[in-house]
């Protein structure tokens, strides 16, 4: 999913980092928001709605919208489509929606 | 945190280009400034938009969104007096006008810090932009259903392709510029499916989709999206007259990703925090702040630019930061005469929302200009100069060299239904596009395909024969005169519509050479054999490529010369390089 060439633009990435989803290790560039790296990855599915258990992807990618929350190394409600990447993060499925309101 | 806030002169709220714009303003009239975002990176929307912008040279057209957020970005970091705070979000707007910032600082190898700051200003612009709407229909929760500009966003900003198939929702500007980005990065685009009879988007904007194959299903709605997981289709069916859905017309769309480009909203929560009056007015987005041509609300100091006070263009974003900067720099007594340094940019405004694609805000604006006629009075930030004492918006330039010269498209010209619909001019359009017969056999002249009136010149501005003469009105269609035409094809290259072509029809006895903008990858190379695709992106024949001009910039746009059987010079407008690495050379 990663854009190799582009005809105008040139990406100038951070270094390659190792995370966790769940419990798959994943690779991302150092910086970018978690979504991206997940959505590199082929990871759509970021939780599940708080009522009827749906699943649940980022809508607005600018962290307008919150249907992208997460836990990352523990803290719940992160909106990973804004949230910086870094070596060794842990980023986890919210089940049951925002994780103070579960 | 210890003492009270943080005191500055002034406080802007948003780096995109209006914010950035007013920083610029006050930064020049010597207010020590802070302007905050909570982006990584100033610039707004303008960071993630790949195309060139139209509207005149003042507001940069004819230059790509990322370049212009650079350059607005350079001008405020050389201001010794503007201060500011990314990654930082204005949470709150408290009545005694303190601001508290979420702050964060997130560098690599360092630990995380998020903290809150309190701030406050005698004068404040909020300019936080808009946020993109949502649509109801069955499933519409599914992972893949994107804003546009979160697509926008993944793709242009992080390198990452949100998916594979693509239906795009909304055949405004954004739907239809976003579906070339898509393309652009390698993502097909099924279908662009638009609820009104017409395209809503500038028609050079849909006709560039068009010419790369993808339909535009005007009258046409979202029914449900399908999938378990996340998206895997989505059915889409028509609406009759009435914009009730027709039962029987439902067609299957097989798509990994849906985007939504379906309008935006104001992001007016801090106004409503602040107290400013607000209106609700459709044609400008929702509920928007009540204020007059000062870009001041109805809370004496704070001032409002960009998509906040009116979901339009940057171009207008841009001025309006102006405006607002240099009324909060007048506030402040930093500004001697508001009304002399203010109407240049009013005219500007005014000449950007004068033609029909600019009925809209009008519209709005008037419906705005009613609840602020009580206002007025006590707003003594500036006050409203008469069109007739503005300069006009551009300097007329000087009239062509030759006799005859270029005649403006006539205001208030009818656009074909074919054309509006689909976005493929009829043949009476593409016959009015054409020099006389006896000018085409003498050699190349350039087609002109911009139909309807926007506000754009950079074609004028690129042509150095005068064949393009000057706009009286930006809103006018480009006034070619092929006489004086060499075929340099710099208008190719120039038109950010990608609206012109060059055509020589004396090539050779049984091929015509057409120079052609081409903005995708692979580019073709001298001697490769290309596939000749007509204004739908049908396959018509095969071409031979004669040269291919680009500048080291990636910026620019490459022009592609290519060889095409004589009967088909009128039909083909696009290339596709065969899959057939870079095409086979001869
Ligand atoms: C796909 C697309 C294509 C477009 N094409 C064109 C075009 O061809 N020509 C044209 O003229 N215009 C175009 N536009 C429109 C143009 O981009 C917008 O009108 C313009 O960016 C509006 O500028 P702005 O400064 O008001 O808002 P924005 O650019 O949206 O900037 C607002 C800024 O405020 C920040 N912000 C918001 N809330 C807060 C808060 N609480 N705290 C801190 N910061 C905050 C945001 O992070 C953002 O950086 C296009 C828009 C889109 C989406
Ligand atoms: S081809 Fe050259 S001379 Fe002809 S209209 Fe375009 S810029 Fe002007
Ligand atoms: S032909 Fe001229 S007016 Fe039309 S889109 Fe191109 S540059 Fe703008």
């Amino acid at each position: 999913m990663r854009i190799q060439d582009h005809p105008i633009l040139d990406f100038s990435k951070g270094r390659k980092v190792r995370f966790w989803f769940e419990d798959r290790e994943l690779e991302g560039y150092e910086g970018e928001p978690i979504a991206a790296a997940l959505h590199a990855a082929g990871v759509r599915v970021l939780s599940e709605s708080p009522v009827r258990h749906r699943p649940r992807g980022f809508f607005c990618a600018i962290g307008n919208c919150s249907s992208c929350l997460m836990t990352v190394d523990g803290r719940p409600n992160v909106r990973v489509c804004v949230e910086a990447l870094h070596e060794g993060m842990r980023v986890q499925k919210q089940r049951g929606g925002r994780g103070d309101l579960a | 945190m210890s003492g009270g806030p943080k005191k500055y002169d002034a406080i802007v709220v948003g780096a995109g280009p209006a914010g950035l714009s007013a920083a610029a303003e006050l930064g020049r009239a010597g207010a020590r400034t802070l302007v905050l975002d909570r982006d990584t990176r100033p610039g707004g929307q303008l960071v993630k938009q790949t195309h060139k912008f139209f509207g005149s040279e003042k507001q940069r057209a004819g230059t790509r969104g990322v370049e212009i957020a650079r350059l607005l970005r350079e001008e405020v970091a050389a201001l010794p007096a503007v201060e500011m705070w990314l990654n930082s979000t204005v949470l709150g707007f408290y009545s005694d006008r303190v601001i508290t910032v979420e702050r964060v600082k997130d560098a690599p190898g360092e630990e995380r810090r998020e903290w809150l700051e309190k701030v406050t200003a005698p004068v404040f612009v909020l300019a936080t932009g808009a946020a993109e709407r949502f649509l109801p229909f069955p499933n519409n929760d599914l992972p893949g259903i994107y804003g546009a500009g979160a697509a926008q966003t993944l793709m242009n900003v992080h390198g990452v392709r949100p998916g594979r198939r693509v239906v795009m929702v909304g055949a405004g500007n954004i739907g239809l510029i976003v579906s070339y980005q898509l393309l652009q990065a390698g993502v097909e685009v099924a279908a662009i499916v638009e609820a009104a009879p017409v395209i809503g988007g500038y028609l050079v904007h849909a006709a560039k989709v068009r010419r790369a194959g993808v339909p535009i299903l005007t009258s046409h709605t979202v029914k449900e999206a399908h999938g378990r997981e996340a998206l895997e289709g989505v059915t889409v069916w028509r609406l009759d007259e009435k914009w009730q859905p027709v039962p029987g017309t439902e067609k299957y769309i097989a798509a990994d990703v849906l985007c939504l480009a379906t309008g935006l909203s104001p992001l007016a929560e801090l106004l409503f925090q602040a107290g400013c009056q607000m209106a609700y007015v459709p044609e400008l987005g929702g509920h928007v702040p009540v204020h007059g041509e000062d870009l001041e609300t109805s809370v004496p100091g704070v001032f409002v630019a960009g998509d906040v006070s009116g979901v339009e263009e940057a171009s207008a974003a841009m001025v309006e930061g102006h405006l607002a900067g240099l009324g909060a720099a007048a506030r402040l007594g930093l500004v001697r005469d508001l009304a002399a340094v203010a109407a240049g940019w009013r005219a500007e405004l005014a000449s950007l929302r004068a033609g029909p694609s600019g009925e809209k805000i009008r519209r709005g604006l008037a419906k705005l200009a009613g609840q602020t006629a009580g206002m007025a009075a006590s707003s003594p930030a500036g006050s409203p100069v008469s069109p007739a004492s503005a300069p006009a918006a551009s300097a007329p330039a000087a009239p062509p060299p030759a006799t005859s010269a270029p005649k403006p498209g006539k205001p208030g010209r009818t656009l074909s239904p074919q054309l509006t619909s689909t976005g493929e001019p009829a043949a009476s359009e593409l016959e009015s596009s054409l020099p006389p017969a006896d000018r085409r056999r003498q050699g190349p002249y350039a087609v002109i395909e911009c139909f309807q009136e926007i506000p754009c010149d950079p074609c004028h501005k690129a042509c150095r024969t005068g064949a393009i003469g000057p706009f009286p009105d930006i809103n006018l269609t480009p006034a070619y005169e092929a006489a004086h035409c060499n075929g340099c094809a710099l208008c190719v290259a120039q038109c950010p519509g990608l609206a012109c072509f060059v055509v020589d029809e004396n090539y050779s006895p049984s091929e015509a050479l057409l120079k052609l903008p081409y903005e995708f990858l692979p580019l073709p190379a001298a001697g490769h054999t290309v596939d000749l695709l007509d204004r739908t992106g049908a396959l018509v024949g095969s071409g031979r490529v004669v040269r291919v001009v680009r500048s080291r910039s990636k910026l620019a746009t490459p022009v592609v010369w290519v060889t095409v059987p004589s009967e088909k010079v009128g039909t083909v407008r696009n290339i596709r390089v065969p899959a057939t690495k870079g095409g086979a050379a001869e």
